[in-house]
């Protein structure tokens, strides 16, 4: 909690800063004295830090800071291991964020690949030449995967199923078995996953808003798994008190409070349109490999049945609880002011 | 509808406060911009000049000045707060916000533009024709009968308390269900209601939740633990759920224990539901044991109880298997009404029920670790058996006929 300090501060390097979480840590990591230096390492520029040679009017110094530095690494390239581990050594590096992960599917599957999980690799090898302090990963609360067997509330030691034909979704979960391998390998880098819930918000883009963006959305007939969502300014804030922290393992980063996929829908006001299962696989596997639709077919399981973290390990040892209720993030998302100010939560529990 | 970056049409209130002057580029391109958007010319303060501003990019200033946010902003700024502009402002400030603000602002664009939140022309019909009370509407209807909050094992109290007149209809008109020993159940604190289960539906859970909701004087809410063979079964399984019912696991009764929840447990499962006639009232294997250990470790006192009438309600005749397996259920049930009646088949026949809650078993005498002894768990599970075996052959004499 001392800022300054004995030391000069510390030095973070962020993998996929373009990302929502890279942008709004580096944002948080601006303002925070006790960070002395930031690199921002992305295939292209943060439109953040863009700003800052040229500030126009009176040059603001927050998102523009003076401690931000871009650095430009491409996870995919077969030598970047090497390059980022020299990068480490010479900023002195004693945090590293990897969140070079894409937020939605793509159809170029080996690139995905390639970014993910070799992509992880390489930055598991940097760090395991240079050995900085701690490790933070992104991760998301799919690697469990839905599952008629899942219970209500899966806490971070439940399986990483994954799901079977999904590789948005597997190289993730491989991504996370490596960073499990490094922790057990090294015990003195301290190794933090951070599994999000489905991130809402008004300004972050993934596949979840783009798939609650369309007036028309499927659900899967006589099927009504309960959704859970995190809000994405409690996302930022948890990665900044994870790169705060000290603790180790994975984390459950989930909102308040659950809530049916048609009332979500309803609260949305979106249309569904209730499709057989074997009927939207079918579709939505030829939108796929005609490249129509965005999302991969075997994320249609995500409506079928439930998957929901349980947050409690987060709130124990990071001290993270999350400051909007479901509700309050499906109302931000779209835009409706709250209609009152009791919290959903107050009155689920009272 | 004034909003700088589009309307939006779901907007409850009217945001009168929120007038964003708008960038002062927006003047220079309005003449070139091709269409004039219905929503935003109609108020012709600003704004119908760039498409891309107006219409396509949406809800970007979400707090309308008069909303104070009810939630603690510690060290988070959210956007939309610090780009407002409060109404009194607006003429003077305009043009000139922009520079007020211009990290807030540009940040947000550029958000926008690089995720491409912008649907493309169809999906935004909804921005471009002012049906704004339609979708209202919409919104209204499509939450009729179901709550906007839900418990964490997603039990619905709008929906539990529209279903509350069928179940009790079902209870003491159809069924005349005659429950004793409700006294056994605590008033407080957690416990495990431990039943026989018969029937193709799970009428007898419905029926012992009703039962303790309606007639124990603590009216407490029991957690019925529904197998999955029945809970991912369509329409059927979101409605248990919606009712109250939660998927069976140990992880899941625990955490409902652990809450001071009363569950109720049906150990026989689906080898119980899937019972023929000439087996009624015969209890089968009672699981693994799961419940006993559940017991042991969470100390919560373990409640017998017999349920008879499900047996008759839903006399099973007959399962076939060989289809049912490709449909994603382990039978189709053949009762004297079933398939022969199509759906209404599937409602219960008019027997008479009795429901017997026992005393609670002592299983203080065993420390926790008692729940990892195999021999002692299977023991304990036999011996639940037998006792609710022999109250269900008790009420079974004590009751009249099956259809009383």
């Amino acid at each position: 909690m001392s800022p300054g300090g004995s030391t000069d501060g510390r030095v973070v390097a962020i993998t996929g800063a373009c990302t929502f979480l890279g942008t709004e840590l580096i944002r948080r990591l601006e303002e925070d004295r006790r960070y002395r230096r930031i690199l921002a390492l992305d295939v292209r520029q943060p439109p953040s830090i863009a700003a800052s040679p040229s500030g126009s009017g009176n040059g603001a110094p927050q998102g523009a800071g003076g401690k931000t530095q871009f650095v430009k690494i491409d996870l995919t390239q077969p030598t970047i291991d090497a390059e980022i581990a020299t990068l480490l050594d010479r900023e002195q590096v004693d945090t590293v964020v990897h969140g070079a992960f894409l937020s939605h599917p793509t159809h170029a599957t080996e690139w995905a690949h390639e970014l993910e999980d070799v992509g992880t690799m390489h930055v598991l090898n940097a760090c395991a030449s240079s050995q900085p302090r701690r490790l933070v990963m992104v991760s998301t609360t799919l690697v469990y995967g839905a599952y008629p067997q899942n219970p209500n509330f899966l806490t971070e030691d439940a399986e990483l199923r994954g799901h079977r034909d999904s590789r948005f979704v597997n190289d993730k979960v491989r991504a996370e078995k490596q960073a499990a391998r490094f922790a057990r390998e090294h015990p003195d880098t301290e190794v933090a996953v951070l599994r999000f819930a489905p991130i809402l918000g008004p300004t972050v883009s993934n596949m979840f808003t783009r798939f609650f963006s369309r007036p028309v959305v499927p659900t899967m007939m006589g099927h009504d798994p309960l959704m859970q969502f995190v809000h994405e300014q409690d996302a930022a804030w948890a990665l900044k008190l994870a790169v705060d922290s000290t603790a180790t393992g994975p984390f459950n980063i989930v909102g308040k409070g659950v809530l049916p996929y048609t009332t979500v829908l309803a609260m949305m006001g979106r249309v569904p349109v209730p499709m057989p299962y074997l009927v939207a696989r079918q579709l939505a596997k030829a939108l796929w490999a005609m490249q129509v639709f965005d999302s991969s077919p075997g994320l249609l399981d995500f409506l079928l049945y439930l998957c929901v973290g349980d947050g409690a390990r987060a709130r124990d040892l990071l001290g993270f609880a999350p400051r909007l209720g479901i509700k309050r993030t499906i109302q931000d998302f779209i835009g409706v002011a709250p209609d009152d100010g009791a919290t959903d939560v107050a009155r689920a529990q009272g | 509808m004034s909003k700088i970056l589009g309307d939006n049409p779901f907007d409850d209130d009217e945001p009168t406060a929120v007038k964003k002057a708008p960038a002062s580029e927006d003047d220079a391109a309005a003449d070139a911009s091709p269409d004039g958007d219905a929503g935003d010319a109609a108020d012709g303060f600003d704004g119908d000049g760039d498409e891309w501003s107006a219409s396509s990019v949406p809800d970007a200033v979400r707090w309308p000045a008069g909303h104070d946010m009810p939630i603690d902003v510690d060290d988070d700024v959210f956007l939309g707060e610090e780009a407002v502009v409060p109404p009194g402002e607006y003429g003077r400030t305009h043009g000139s916000t922009i520079h007020e603000f211009p990290e807030a602002e540009m940040r947000e664009l550029e958000r926008r533009v690089d995720a491409q939140r912008t649907p493309a022309f169809p999906l935004d019909m909804r921005n471009r024709v002012g049906m704004g009370f339609l979708w209202k509407r919409w919104r209204q209807l499509a939450m009729l009968g179901r709550s906007d909050v839900v418990d964490d094992f997603g039990r619905d109290p709008r929906a539990t308390a529209r279903w509350e007149p069928v179940l009790d209809f079902l209870y003491s008109k159809w069924f005349r269900v005659e429950t004793a020993g409700l006294e056994h159940i605590p008033a407080t604190g957690p416990a495990l209601l431990v039943g026989n289960h018969a029937g193709t539906l799970p009428y007898d859970s419905a029926m012992l939740v009703h039962a303790v909701r309606r007639d124990h004087p603590a009216r407490r809410d029991v957690r019925p633990l529904v197998e999955d063979a029945v809970f991912h079964l369509p329409w059927l399984g979101p409605l248990i759920n919606r009712i109250g019912g939660v998927r069976a696991c140990p992880e899941n009764a625990e955490r409902l224990l652990s809450r001071d929840e009363l569950i109720a447990v049906f150990p026989e499962g689906t080898k119980g539901m899937g019972k023929l006639w000439r087996d009624r009232y015969r209890l089968q294997r009672f699981g693994r044991g799961g419940f006993v250990k559940l017991a042991l470790r969470t100390g919560a006192p373990l409640i017998p109880v017999a349920i008879v009438g499900a047996e008759e309600a839903t006399p099973m005749v007959a399962k076939v298997t060989w289809f049912a397996k490709s449909v994603g259920i382990p039978w189709i049930p053949v009762t004297p009404t079933f398939p022969w009646l199509g759906p209404v088949g599937l409602l219960p026949l008019p027997a008479k029920w009795m429901i017997q809650v026992g005393e609670p078993f002592d299983l203080g005498v065993h420390d926790p670790d008692a729940a990892n002894d195999r021999l002692l768990v299977g023991r304990l599970a036999e011996a639940v058996r037998a006792r609710i075996q022999d109250m269900v052959d008790e009420v079974r004499g004590r009751r009249k006929s099956p259809i009383g």
